[in-house]
């Protein structure tokens, strides 16, 4: 079973984020479980999203407290309590315009980092990141293949189809020329 | 129209939906409220599309969409609703009303604790406060089992006149995406006839109900409604193996998993069952022998069931995500109460886990385990946490 934590704030899409790659791994005839905690469904508050997949059904109904991979929205967020349960095996994104060694208080963690806003920005996204993050997250993973998870964004995306399947690419495409990348 | 079995990736909450869709209610009077309104955004979404046709009232409060199904099912048609936490604490009056007018509604609850102070998290005190409401009260761990248990309480509660409530928790159910199959209109109709009651409300024919009765009149009905909920336990059990049947699925009133020569048994209810399946089987492949019993009807209360599935176990612990401050665990008393005056009597364990939504993982099932194997039995709830 793979386990996924997503951290970010109400409005920067977690929980879609989490939505999307679990329908695109139920497409490759994964068992699939997405589920999000948060206090009030409101902008700016905390949110984390929970994602496991497996090849049997899922019977777990908990919190992930020893993630294979984090998807961190905000690097505001990154602190202690975030990375609980992670270890030098953890595979861990972190949405930030600065290189992963500005974390290095974390060095015994395995932190990419990857401009979410950038790539947005520069596929007419504006400020709308999770596409360009959920590409990344997922050529770090190794896994859903970009053509399902394209598919998944391609009719998930509210607006901007376009725009967030490019955004998406160039996310995933940066994080394979990531060194050390599965 | 669903024209055969389809696996669909569907939260708790949606899950809900479709089953009250498959139901084919005629009137949904609902009140939107964190984290029930998915299943409310859903079913309005699915009449939009023609796949639902019913009446869907938003009422100014819970406690008038209550008296609205109260009414609508009183009017002869099947009826539908759903609420969370403070939206079911508002509808407490009427619920005792429903059960009075032997009205067969089906609501869902997502459990969320109750203020103040204030939160959104997992708890099943609200729906544990209901208890002597006069509802069946089912308790479910995952979005296939809740869809499917609504359609189980519609055939169960239309056979014996009693509303019947299907309870999953907040976010680890009802915001949970999952794989569910979502049976075909035409398995569903198979299973669940159209609702035709013997007696009904019309203007037409000079009906009316609630009017004031003598000492001996409500006496009388509170035995009547005491008779339908025993008869509950053989219609509920029938519906389920019945459901089974056509759909290969069927979850039983009292599950018992792994339970034979076990030290220890847990009994929960609800997403921490699932949960202690993964746990249970962990530490069976470890060698400790540890089996799970979910009771998933709460309402009526299976006594017997219980008692013949406990007796002679050498320890029992009951997990509970509630408290009823001055008391401890509802589960935890209900059991006791249950096995009073049992011969062979197992030593009961009460822990209040997982109360306000705390998580409860199966490293601390197992924690749990060992302590309840290590230590004497107490008679009060024991708190979990921090």
């Amino acid at each position: 079973m793979l386990q996924i934590r997503m951290h970010g704030r109400g409005g920067q899409g977690a929980q879609m984020a989490a939505q999307i790659l679990a329908t695109a791994f139920f497409r490759e005839g994964k068992y699939v479980q997405a589920f999000a905690t948060y206090g009030g469904a409101r902008r700016g508050t905390a949110v984390s999203s929970f994602l496991r997949i497996a090849d049997r059904p899922i019977r777990l109904r908990c919190d992930i407290e020893d993630p294979d991979a984090i998807l961190c929205f905000d690097a505001s967020l990154l602190e202690d309590k975030l990375l609980k349960g992670a270890t030098e095996k953890t595979l861990i994104l972190v949405n930030s315009t600065m290189p992963p060694e500005a974390f290095k208080e974390f060095d015994s963690l395995k932190i990419f980092t990857v401009d979410g806003k950038s790539i947005a920005g520069r596929n007419g996204l504006g400020r709308i990141v999770n596409s360009a993050l959920l590409g990344a997250f997922a050529g770090l993973l190794g896994a859903p293949a970009f053509q399902n998870l394209q598919s998944v964004v391609e009719e998930m995306s509210p607006v901007k189809v376009k725009e967030n399947v490019s955004s998406c690419l160039e996310g995933y495409e940066l994080a394979r020329t990531i060194k050390g990348v599965a | 129209m669903i024209s055969k079995p389809t696996a669909m990736l569907l939260t708790g909450n949606h899950a809900v939906s479709y089953g009250a869709m498959l139901a084919r209610p005629k009137v949904i009077p609902i009140y939107p409220i964190t984290p029930q309104t998915p299943i409310a955004e859903k079913l309005t979404e699915l009449q939009l599309s023609g796949a639902l046709e019913a009446e869907t009232m938003t009422p100014e409060s819970e406690h008038s969409a209550m008296a609205a199904c109260i009414t609508a099912s009183l009017a002869g048609v099947r009826v539908f609703t759903a609420t969370a936490s403070q939206g079911l604490m508002l509808m407490h009056e009427m619920l005792h009303y429903a059960s009075g007018a032997r009205a067969p509604i089906v609501m869902a609850n997502v459990n969320r604790t109750i203020g103040s102070p204030w939160g959104f998290w997992p708890d099943q005190t609200d729906s544990l406060a209901q208890r002597d409401t006069g509802w069946i009260h089912y308790y479910t761990e995952s979005a296939q089992e809740s869809l499917d248990t609504v359609l189980q309480a519609y055939r169960t509660a239309e056979q014996v006149s009693l509303p019947a409530m299907v309870i999953h928790e907040a976010f680890y159910v009802s915001h949970s995406l999952e794989v569910v199959e979502v049976p075909s209109h035409a398995m569903v109709d198979s299973y669940l006839p159209p609702f035709t009651p013997e007696i009904m409300l019309d203007p037409s024919i000079n009906r009316s109900w609630g009017n004031v009765v003598n000492q001996e009149m409500f006496w009388r009905h509170r035995k009547y409604l005491g008779e339908a909920m025993e008869q509950t336990l053989e219609v509920a059990a029938k519906a389920d193996a019945q459901w089974k049947e056509l759909t290969g699925r069927g979850y039983e009133l009292v599950e018992a998993y792994r339970c034979a020569d076990a030290e220890v048994i847990i009994v929960t209810m609800g997403s921490m069952a699932g949960t202690t399946r993964e746990a249970v089987d962990m530490m069976r492949a470890r060698g400790l022998a540890a089996g799970l019993l979910k009771v998933r009807l709460f309402r009526p209360f299976p006594v017997q069931k219980l008692q013949s599935l406990l007796k002679g176990v050498p320890r029992v612990m009951i997990m509970d995500r509630n408290f009823s401050p001055g008391l401890g665990g509802v589960l935890h008393q209900e059991v006791k109460a249950a096995l009073y005056g049992m011969k062979k009597a197992p030593p009961l364990y009460g822990y209040l886990v997982g109360v306000g939504g705390l998580n409860v993982s199966p490293a601390l099932i197992e924690k749990l385990v060992r302590r309840t194997l290590r230590e004497k039995a107490e008679i009060n709830s024991i708190w979990v946490g921090e």
